[in-house]
């Protein structure tokens, strides 16, 4: 019963914690109406992965041997992409609900991207649900024998309680500040996706895409991934016990990347008009061309002031 | 938005370019057969020559699905009930590599030694 609770919790965790993070999201931006994008996209993970489950029994030959793993690498790729994209997105409206426009969320904006979120939970639950299927299904052929239902019992609790824990951070999420949520989500997310990322690099390893080589650190003696607390720490930070080179490599280049993508570049974008202005006024000793450019700033927005008291001052 | 698509086409393409070499290359290496029953291996020691890559050819005589996992080698591969998979195996550095058949880890164990 252990060894099936530990498996199927493990499998399930990482959907879960997707699928709460998602619900969540869209509690917060106030688009509760759009939790049916996440629920279909859920419902219709769950069905691809049966059917993938029964479907696979169908192939043979270079379909078989390959098709399924192909898959697979693809989807973890694309639910990289996703999650990337998503906090990215994540980001930026940060930015744009700030302060007091905190509650006019633009749900026409909000409700053409959503469906996208809906692809998120889709990945989230297919990624490892076609596995979850076959070894349920494994299990349930052998639930005669007593030691048969207790497997069973384990393998529906670990789902149950992987359920659980995302049911857990929807609810805890929900009592967070907007803005807290969304940079602790970012983070979140992109740990999550770093993960990921680098389980990708070792499937296209153990395809022979990519040579596998060494593990750079062992520390399996100190907490196995393949434990409770070990498998956790793999759905949420990508933990590894015996990472190859190219996991580690893909890990932090990953990490780097995305970091600059969503937090760097909104550095550049958010207050870009103003601040060329802010950078010339603070250095101690401007320059006469500096002193010129500063001038003619203030006077812009001298007139930009008065045009804008214009009305109020005439009526 | 436009740039998480291009990367998404992008290992699409790469991932068909890889599978049509993939298959082409899979020719002409030594194949090894591994059987799964009562949920056990069969061989459950595997000797190869190390340094040369090879196929692992696993047929699962159950009436279950079977998933053929080794962590050391990142290999996950579901064997459904009554059929044959021809696994690709990379050239090997001398050394014991454990593997576990999933679904039943506790009964389902083997290694592969090379040397």
């Amino acid at each position: 019963m252990g060894a099936t609770f530990v498996i199927t919790l493990r499998e399930a965790f990482e959907a879960s914690l997707i699928l709460g993070i998602v619900y969540t999201y869209l509690e917060k931006i106030e688009a509760r109406d759009n939790y049916r994008y996440v629920t279909w996209g859920g419902v219709l993970g769950l069905l691809v992965s049966v059917g993938m489950g029964i479907g696979v029994g169908y192939l043979s030959g270079p379909l078989l041997d390959l098709g399924p793993d192909l898959v697979g690498a693809a989807v973890i790729f694309a639910a990289v992409g996703l999650l990337t994209w998503h906090a990215w997105w994540m980001q930026q409206h940060a930015r744009a609900i700030r302060g007091q426009v905190q509650h006019r969320i633009d749900e026409a904006r909000a409700a053409q991207r959503l469906w996208m979120v809906g692809l998120i939970a889709f990945t989230g639950v297919f990624r490892e649900g076609a596995e979850t299927v076959l070894f349920l299904w494994g299990i349930m052929a052998q639930a005669a024998s007593p030691d048969g239902w207790g497997s069973l019992l384990g393998g529906a609790t670990g789902v149950a309680t992987a359920a659980a824990l995302g049911w857990a951070i929807f609810h805890g999420g929900k009592h967070l500040s907007l803005s807290k949520f969304f940079a602790v989500t970012t983070v979140f997310i992109l740990l999550l996706a770093a993960g990921l990322f680098s389980t990708g690099i070792g499937r296209l390893q153990g395809l022979g895409f990519l040579p596998l080589g060494e593990p750079v650190w062992d520390t399996s003696a100190l907490l196995s991934d393949r434990t409770v607390l070990g498998s956790f720490l793999t759905g949420l930070v990508g933990y590894r016990a015996r990472p190859s080179a190219l996991e580690a490599i893909g890990y932090v280049a990953y990490l780097v990347t995305a970091a600059g993508l969503i937090w760097g570049r909104g550095f550049r974008s958010g207050d870009g008009q103003r601040q060329p202005a802010i950078s010339i006024a603070s250095r101690p000793d401007p320059g006469p061309t500096a002193k010129v450019a500063s001038q003619r700033a203030t006077a812009v927005r001298g007139d930009t002031d008065s045009t804008a008291r214009g009305p109020a001052n005439s009526s | 938005m436009t740039r998480c698509l291009s990367l998404m086409v992008g290992v699409a393409v790469a991932g068909t370019w890889l599978l049509g070499g993939g298959v082409l290359s899979a020719d002409a290496q030594t194949e090894i057969a591994l059987t799964v029953e009562n949920h056990r291996f069969q061989p459950e020691e595997i000797t190869v020559k190390a340094g040369t890559p090879f196929v692992l050819v696993i047929t699962n005589k159950d009436k279950s699905p079977e998933e053929f996992e080794s962590h050391d080698l990142r290999i996950e591969k579901v064997i459904p009930a009554g059929k044959t998979v021809r696994l690709k195996m990379p050239a090997l550095k001398p050394g014991t590599y454990g593997f576990v058949g999933e679904y039943h880890a506790q009964t389902a164990k083997g290694r592969i030694v090379a040397e």
